[in-house]
């Protein structure tokens, strides 16, 4: 097994800084999903780790050897694409045989009918066609084998496609959004083998989505990426619990965080739209408090006056969408279905954010320390 | 609103049915091909069991005596020969070439659109007027061509004079002028070949730059290969201008091409009938040709 070690690797295109400086470290066996939105970079990185681009600067390493030199063909690197790209003129089984085939017989073995009588391309390709069959197992796709990919499904060109990818048990595991073009309910089954396969394979993976879900679910530890830079790399507990950043806590959740500007006076208590949050810095000045959906409560007495707008009934909970004045987002508020009370639309309440759980980021938008103090009896009488 | 409205209502009633809209809407097109393919084929199917002459007043019906003929004419027979070889020359030649600069001009980095538009000029260009040029360039005493073989010292060929030489040179013509068409229905044919299975080709091992083309590059450009060969194949066959201006079918008949004779017999010798019975020999040979290639290789290049 070998880890992967990207330092400090940018590439431009043109007018657009794709990786700005991006560096990251992934332990041999391990699973470690690129997250973003479109365009952040997460593509162009592992397109880097493959080969399939030169980073104008920074190192990659694969197992512990500069990988600079090399080309994709002698990486060891295998990788599954978004579209698959599967050839369209080989069968499922032709399909999963190539990386081997164009690695162990060479170009006069390859040869219709003349490549037959060089000594050794028999029992190579016996050899080859063993291991398909083993994988092909594997993957659950023995009776597809004979199909070319234009008769098959979505999910099972997928398969096909890791098939092709696994086949030859490459060092590193590069997968590039292999499930955007799925169904959803497909998308959650596959989620799962994915992980499973990893498991049985054990190749240090990559993994480049732009769904959080697919991200949070199946990694050992996320990077979440924005703009061409990685702004936090952790385990998805982490991620979600402790964001270093506040796009980091709006990109991962859903809902969507809520985030309160927010005003720190000379005391350090933090306040918004003038309400006390229970929550104190060593800052001042403008900053950021954010809540997530399940740390935010409707409360009779206190908290931060908001109108409701809209209710989701989702089951186990109910989603309250309600509006502080002035806003341009709602708020919303995550509660247990059966401890919730019935709210109207364009009922006045009071929105009281849980302290102890509140993040707080300063101007910029990084993480800064607070700590939950008891708000005294005059503050309550104020807010 | 309401007038608008009335005439699509009307469609629907009985006594102007769907089926009656649906001919009204694809007259057009029957008639077009009705009038401009279907029947002067027929007419000249039926004049081939004429001895219609033009000029002379009326046709006698002669059954299959035209064909007959044909079957004995030792000139009509040369011709045929000589188109084979023709094709058998051109058509590769040119689709190779076409392959080969489309392979060149796309893996270079820059100059892209000049270098097609270089190589496309001689499909642009009249080949009537091109052919004066082709004369110069290949004189047997004034031409470049022969001037530069004299100082190489190498032999100094009767382009269009020789018997042995003239088929070749009409062919280096018909290439010249077919591997710049055929150059840009190749590039377009690349264009349309996924990035990605480059991407995978590369990742999968596939090292050398034939590798790619045997693993990705040919096979998908099957479809369009099989067009060009097709219409290659048809565009030789049909060659006539360089004839009729460069050579007139000589010396002694050794450039004489299928299109030439049938426009010799029909508006030299202006044997109407007798011209008529080769064209639909020529007719049932091409499309006999198109038939075998299509039903041949079309099955086996598109996947899906």
């Amino acid at each position: 097994m070998a880890g992967i070690e990207a330092k400090d690797v940018s590439k431009r295109f043109g007018d657009v800084q794709a990786l700005k400086g991006v560096s990251l470290a992934v332990a041999p066996g391990e699973f470690v999903s690129l997250v973003g939105p479109s365009g952040c970079g997460k593509t162009t990185l592992m397109r880097s780790i493959a080969g399939l681009e030169t980073p104008d600067s920074g190192t990659i390493a694969i197992g512990g050897g500069d990988v600079g030199g090399l080309r994709a063909a002698d990486r060891d690197v295998a990788m599954v694409f978004q579209s698959y790209a599967l050839y369209p003129h080989l069968t499922a089984r032709q399909n999963m045989a190539v990386p081997l085939v164009m690695r162990r017989l060479d170009a006069w073995r390859r040869l219709p009918l003349i490549g037959d009588l060089l000594p050794g391309t028999r029992a190579a390709k016996a050899e080859i066609a063993a291991e398909v069959a083993r994988t092909a197992e594997l993957l659950g796709i023995e009776k597809l084998l004979e199909r070319k990919p234009g008769q098959l499904s979505g999910g099972q060109r997928q398969r096909v496609a890791l098939g092709r990818a696994i086949v030859r048990h490459p060092r590193v595991f590069l997968l590039d959004e292999p499930l955007s073009n799925l169904d959803a309910g497909l998308r959650v089954q596959t989620r799962k083998e994915i992980v499973e396969l990893h498991r049985r394979v054990g190749a240090s993976t990559v993994y480049v989505t732009h769904d959080q879900t697919e991200a949070m679910t199946m990694s050992d530890r996320v990077a979440v990426m924005m703009a061409g830079e990685i702004l936090q790399i952790g385990s998805p507990r982490d991620v979600y619990l402790d964001p270093r950043d506040l796009r980091v806590a709006a990109f991962v959740g859903s809902p969507k965080i809520n985030a309160f500007a927010a005003e720190a006076g000379a005391d350090g208590l933090v306040r918004v739209a003038g309400t006390p949050t229970g929550v104190a810095v060593a800052i001042q000045g403008a900053l950021t408090f954010a809540a997530r959906p399940e740390d935010i409560a409707p409360n009779a007495h206190d908290g931060i006056p908001a109108r409701v707008e809209h209710v989701e009934f989702l089951g186990e909970a109910v989603l309250l969408h309600a509006r502080v004045a002035g806003a341009t987002e709602a708020v919303v508020a995550r509660m247990d279905a059966r401890r919730a009370g019935t709210f109207e639309r364009g009922q006045s309440i009071r929105l009281r954010p849980d302290p102890a759980r509140a993040l707080l980021f300063d101007a910029a938008g990084k993480r800064i320390v607070a700590r939950a103090v008891p708000l005294g009896l005059k503050e309550i009488a104020l807010g | 609103m309401v007038d608008a409205a009335r005439p699509a209502v009307a469609f629907r009633t009985p006594r102007f049915g769907e089926g009656a809209a649906a001919w009204l809407l694809s007259l057009p097109a029957v008639a077009a091909y009705l009038l401009l393919l279907l029947i002067p084929t027929l007419a000249v199917a039926a004049l081939s069991f004429t001895d219609f002459e033009l000029g002379l007043p009326g046709a006698r019906f002669v059954g299959f005596e035209n064909y007959a003929e044909l079957l004995r004419d030792r000139g009509f027979a040369k011709s045929v020969g000589n188109t084979l070889v023709f094709v058998g020359l051109v058509a590769p030649a040119s689709i190779a070439a076409g392959l080969g600069l489309a392979l060149l001009i796309e893996a270079g980095a820059r100059g892209r659109t000049f270098f097609r538009a270089i190589f496309f000029l001689p499909v642009v260009s009249m080949i009537v007027a091109m052919a004066t040029a082709w004369q110069y360039l290949l004189h047997p005493t004034i031409g470049p061509v022969n001037a530069a073989l004299r100082a190489l010292g190498l032999g100094t060929p009767n382009w269009f004079g020789s018997s042995d030489w003239v088929l070749t040179s009409l062919g280096f013509i018909s290439i010249w002028e077919n591997a710049g068409f055929n150059m840009v229905l190749i590039m377009a044919g690349l264009t349309a070949i996924p990035r990605e299975l480059y991407a995978a080709a590369e990742i999968d091992g596939a090292k050398s730059a034939w590798a790619r083309f045997r693993l990705v590059t040919w096979p998908l450009l099957g479809p369009t290969m099989v067009f060009v060969t097709i219409i290659t194949t048809i565009r030789s066959i049909r060659t006539f201008d360089t004839v009729a201006t460069l050579t007139q079918g000589g010396p002694n008949k050794a450039s004489e091409l299928i299109v030439y004779t049938i426009y010799q017999e029909g508006f030299t010798f202006l044997r109407m009938g007798y011209a008529a019975a080769m064209t639909v020999v020529f007719l049932a040979a091409v499309l006999a040709l198109m038939l075998i290639q299509t039903r041949l290789v079309e099955r086996r290049v598109h996947y899906g």
